[in-house]
């Protein structure tokens, strides 16, 4: 079979192609349709490839367009991002000069206020020393600003002048490790001396560790250093807790709080009463309040026993017994060295509660009469 | 070959060749003027290096190495003062003090410095001058006891920039009695003076140095004084500390013992507040003192200290001379206090006895002259003991007459009158006991009758201080055993040797008889007997000039008042004298002794109920049983 047809293959093509027309022109009388078949075979063989080629062309295109766009939404992603970066560069310039505006009105209110002459300042630089706490402001002698005077904002002190060129002045800030001034506490009036640290706390020293300071209680200056006027506020406390010698206080500065950019220097202070606890609720040192530390053991009050810090009040045995003989005088109503009636020194003495507290020594024998009845007086 | 005609160049380029030429010329000149400049520099740092390397070596080496090394002395406390009882009568305390660095001390900051710390400031010069023979490297400290306003001004400008020649120490402060009390005993230290350095006892001692000045802080300096420590600290450019490099603790002074009893000093100030004089209470047998009082007294804590402010000044030209310890210096004259001496003179030379009678009718003439005696209408027939008893001076008169002074000056030698007791306090005075040997070496007169008889009711030439009558009547009342008064209770260290003398004790008795009937018969003394306690004693009422001289100057001056005691009677355990200045009569004195006599019995009955309940002898009273006060 396959060799004849192999044999007679154009012959056999010839057929088939005769056959398939008559085949395919019976179909379509049977079917009874206007569309010829050869339409029909060549839509149906167009269609899928106009298909692709018509779906390359729109993707093309298509792609095309949204890269143009692409791009176009980039330059104007650029130009929005640059108008939203001036935008900010404003905004933020606006909210400083806002919040300048309002610390120099702060400023001036204190300034009205205060009975501190002062002159403002600006803060121009800082000191390049590793551990100083320095700055430079931008008033020097030219403008009355002298080595040695104090520089505060109304939040609290900043420091002192420690060096003044004609047109700018060296300040030691309060947190700088060689920095001390005497302070003063609002609620129980303790007297100690502020000590930088070289970072954000200010040690409070040289307060006995009998005496009570809470967590929260505001240090004002007590003007004892003869550079801060009396009454201008340091910090709150932070931590207090019992120390070796003394009692450890550190204090956050107030003036540091809103940070540092004006400043007053104190061309002559003036001493202020410390505010007392009423006015102070509805300070602006008691607002700025920071939560105490946690699990500070010192929160708790100390013991307040209080304790002279001079030599005046500190006796001895013999002035405890003086005392006594005193009172034993008394209550029997003798009068020693002058006659009369005898004294009797074995009659019971009562303690006097002003009697001078004695020193630190072991009690000893033979210091207090017995608890005995009165033996009779002639 | 061809050859270009010689031109000079000169004559081609005459006005570049000019050019050339000044052009080499400037900068010749130009590298000479630096090589000159080179050199001078060199010069200069050459002869910078000679002045640092080589002529002052030692010195900038010196310099630098201080600049980098801080040195602060660390004060040694002194050694605290306790009573027999280990009670304590001087105490320290901490404290803070501030020291001028001198090495990098700036004049302009002196005038600041003294007024934040509130000193005077020409003081503070003085000072500064005093300290000039130390060497600079030693700070001085400009006060002590810093108050918290002090201490916040030092603080705040010892800053590299403002005042770094200020710096704080910690040191120990004398913490002393309030009020004066025993004030002359105790003392007080200050700084070393010129003077004092020129001592031996101060030869150790350098400008600056805190030394006792009086009393027990003088006397014991060398014990109470500790050795001072140093700490020595790395310092950076600007002064502030970076480390310890090292640290030689002080060594405290010692503490020491008195042989004071509180309990009879405290009652012998109150017994003494008030009045001018001087009171002194001792253990006859042993010449332990139990406690001495001088009155004016002062603040020690105010004189205790380098800063010499007013009230320093206030004390020592105070008038009422509150700085002279009556006790031991008050040189004044006896009056009655002296006659059991010249009753005992009397009758260990036989010139006397107990049957002696004179006749006293208010006074009597001697030589011309009427003395009185103190009871204008006379005691009457008098013997020893009732002379004794009631102080009548005309039977004195009469004994003094007829033993004479060298008699009485040699018993009272003996008795230790006219010398120093030898106590341990400077500046015991001696007194003065006439004799007629002593007028002619010191008055260059002969001695008279009339001397005698003043002498023998213990006024005229004759002087003596409270310490020396208490001595005197202690030693006399235990026998004639006179042990040198001390205050520092040395445990079982051997005392000094009593000076004895054989003395007849049955006239020694008659002695004390007669005092006995001073206070518990009816003698000048009867309102300061004690129920219970045998004291005797004798008044004394002396004057502090002659009636002669009181008439010339129109002057009524009181009288002094004397008291001197023993107790009991038997075995006297305690002996007292009392000076009460201006008290116009002895027996104004004797209530004074009494109280304090008194204190210390009952204070012996406590202690002796206090050792048989508990049998520790140190045992607290506060749980003893109740004792019967001996009244």
């Amino acid at each position: 079979m396959d060799g004849l047809l192999g044999r007679y293959r154009n012959l056999s093509v010839l057929v088939i192609v005769i056959m398939a027309q008559l085949v395919l022109l019976a179909v379509q009388v049977k079917n009874n349709q206007d569309v010829r078949l050869i339409r029909v075979w060549a839509v149906t063989a167009i269609t899928p490839l106009a298909r692709v080629l018509e779906g390359i062309r729109a993707n093309t295109f298509g792609l095309a367009g949204e890269y143009w766009d692409l791009l176009e939404v980039r330059s104007r992603n650029q130009s929005m991002k640059s108008d939203l970066d001036r935008l900010k560069l404003e905004n933020q310039y606006l909210k400083a000069e806002l919040a300048t505006a309002k610390r120099i009105e702060a400023m001036a209110g204190f300034v009205q206020r205060s009975p501190n002459k002062t002159i403002g300042a600006r803060i121009i630089g800082t000191g390049a020393g590793m551990n100083s706490k320095v700055v430079f402001i931008d008033r020097g002698s030219t403008a009355g600003v002298l080595k040695g005077m104090a520089v505060i904002t109304p939040d609290g002190i900043v420091g002192k002048v420690t060096a003044s060129y004609p047109t700018g002045s060296q300040v030691m800030l309060i947190t700088d490790p060689t920095f001390a001034c005497g302070v003063l506490s609002d609620k129980s009036r303790i007297h100690g001396t502020a000590r930088g640290q070289g970072n954000n706390q200010i040690l409070i020293d040289y307060i006995q560790n009998e005496q009570t300071v809470l967590v929260g209680e505001i240090f004002y200056t007590s003007g004892d250093d003869r550079i801060f006027p009396k009454g201008l506020p340091v910090g709150p406390v932070r931590v207090a807790r019992q120390g070796k010698l003394f009692k450890e206080i550190y204090v956050s500065p107030a003036a540091f709080d809103r940070g540092l950019e004006e400043v007053l220097v104190v061309l002559e202070g003036v001493h202020l009463p410390i505010p007392d606890l009423a006015s102070q609720s509805s300070s602006s040192a008691e607002a700025k309040l920071m939560p105490p530390p946690e699990a500070d053991a010192a929160a708790a009050p100390v013991d307040a026993s209080p304790r002279p810090a001079s030599g005046q009040g500190f006796a001895t045995d013999a002035d405890r017994l003086l005392q006594r003989y005193r009172s034993l005088g008394e209550q029997q109503g003798v009068s020693y060295g002058n006659g009369g009636r005898l004294p009797n020194f074995n009659a019971p003495a009562v303690p006097r509660t002003s009697a001078p507290k004695a020193s630190a020594v072991a009690p000893s024998p033979n210091i207090t009469p017995p608890s005995t009845p009165r033996a009779p007086n002639p | 070959m061809f050859h270009l005609p010689r031109r000079s160049m000169r004559e081609d380029f005459p006005d570049r060749l000019r050019f050339l030429r000044d052009e080499s010329k400037f900068a010749q000149g130009k590298i000479a003027f630096l090589q000159y400049l080179s050199f001078a520099v060199l010069i200069f740092l050459a002869g910078g290096y000679w002045n640092l390397q080589i002529r002052n070596e030692e010195l900038y080496s010196l310099k630098a190495e201080r600049n980098r090394i801080k040195s602060l002395p660390i004060p040694a406390p002194r050694g605290k003062i306790l009573d027999r009882d280990k009670r304590v009568i001087v105490d320290n305390h901490s404290s803070f003090s501030v020291l001028l660095s001198r090495e990098s001390l700036k004049e302009e900051h002196l005038k600041p410095i003294a007024d934040g710390l509130g000193l005077d400031y020409d003081e503070l010069l003085a000072q500064l001058k005093r300290h000039r023979s130390r060497p600079k490297y030693q700070a001085m400290i400009i006060k002590e006891e810093l108050t918290p306003a002090e201490i916040a001004f030092v603080e705040s400008h010892r800053d590299p920039d403002t005042y770094p020649e200020l710096e704080l120490i910690h040191t120990e402060r004398r913490v002393y009695p309030q009020n004066g009390f025993g004030a002359h005993l105790i003392g007080y230290v200050g700084e070393v003076s010129d003077s004092e350095l020129n001592l031996a006892d101060f030869a150790k001692y350098e400008q600056g140095d805190l030394v006792g000045k009086t009393g027990i802080e003088r006397q014991y300096n060398d014990i109470l004084t500790g050795i001072d420590g140093q700490r020595q600290v790395l310092v950076d450019n600007k002064g502030n500390e970076r480390r310890i490099l090292g640290l030689k603790p002080a060594v405290p002074g010692q503490s020491i013992e008195l042989t004071i009893d509180l309990d009879i000093q405290a009652v012998m100030e109150l017994a003494m507040d008030g009045r001018r004089g001087g009171a002194v209470a001792l253990d006859p047998r042993n010449g332990e003192v139990l406690a001495m009082v001088s009155r004016p007294a002062f603040d020690l804590a105010r004189l205790s200290s380098r800063d010499r402010n007013r009230q320093w000044r206030d004390i020592f030209t105070n008038p009422d001379k509150p700085l002279l310890n009556r006790a031991i210096q008050a040189q004044l004259a006896p009056g009655s206090t002296f006659k059991p001496i010249v009753a005992l003179a009397a009758l260990e030379g036989g010139e006397v006895t107990n049957d002696t009678n004179f006749n006293c009718g208010g006074g009597l003439n001697f030589f011309g002259r009427y003395f009185h005696c103190h009871n204008k209408r006379g005691h009457g027939a008098t013997t020893l003991k009732k002379a004794l008893a009631q102080s009548c001076d005309v039977y004195f008169y009469n004994v003094g007459n007829r033993i004479g002074i060298d008699q009485i000056a040699r018993y009272a030698e003996v008795s230790g009158f006219g010398s120093r007791t030898g106590i341990d306090l400077p500046a015991e005075a001696e007194g003065t006991l006439p004799s007629s040997k002593w007028k002619v070496r010191t008055l260059r007169e002969k001695w008279y009758g009339g001397d005698t008889v003043s002498v023998a009711i213990g006024q005229g030439y004759l002087t003596a201080t409270p310490i020396q009558l208490a001595h005197a009547i202690g030693g006399l009342s235990i026998g004639g055993i006179w042990h040198t008064p001390h205050l520092l209770r040395n445990g079982n260290a051997p005392l000094k040797p009593a000076r004895k003398t054989d003395l007849n004790l049955e006239n020694v008795r008659l002695v004390i008889d007669g005092m006995c009937e001073v206070v518990n018969g009816w003698g000048t003394a009867a309102n300061s007997r004690i129920p219970g306690v045998e004291m005797c004693g004798k008044t004394g009422t002396a004057q502090t000039a002659s009636n002669e001289y009181q008439k010339a100057r129109n002057l009524r001056l009181k009288d002094n008042a004397w008291f001197v005691a023993f107790a009991p009677r038997i075995n006297p355990e305690i002996a007292v004298a009392v000076l009460f200045e201006e008290g116009e009569h002895g027996n104004l004195a004797g209530t004074i002794a009494r109280d304090v006599v008194k204190a210390f019995f009952d204070k012996k009955s406590r202690r002796e109920l206090s050792q048989s309940k508990s049998g520790d002898l140190t045992a607290s009273l506060d749980s003893a049983p109740s004792p019967r006060s001996l009244n």
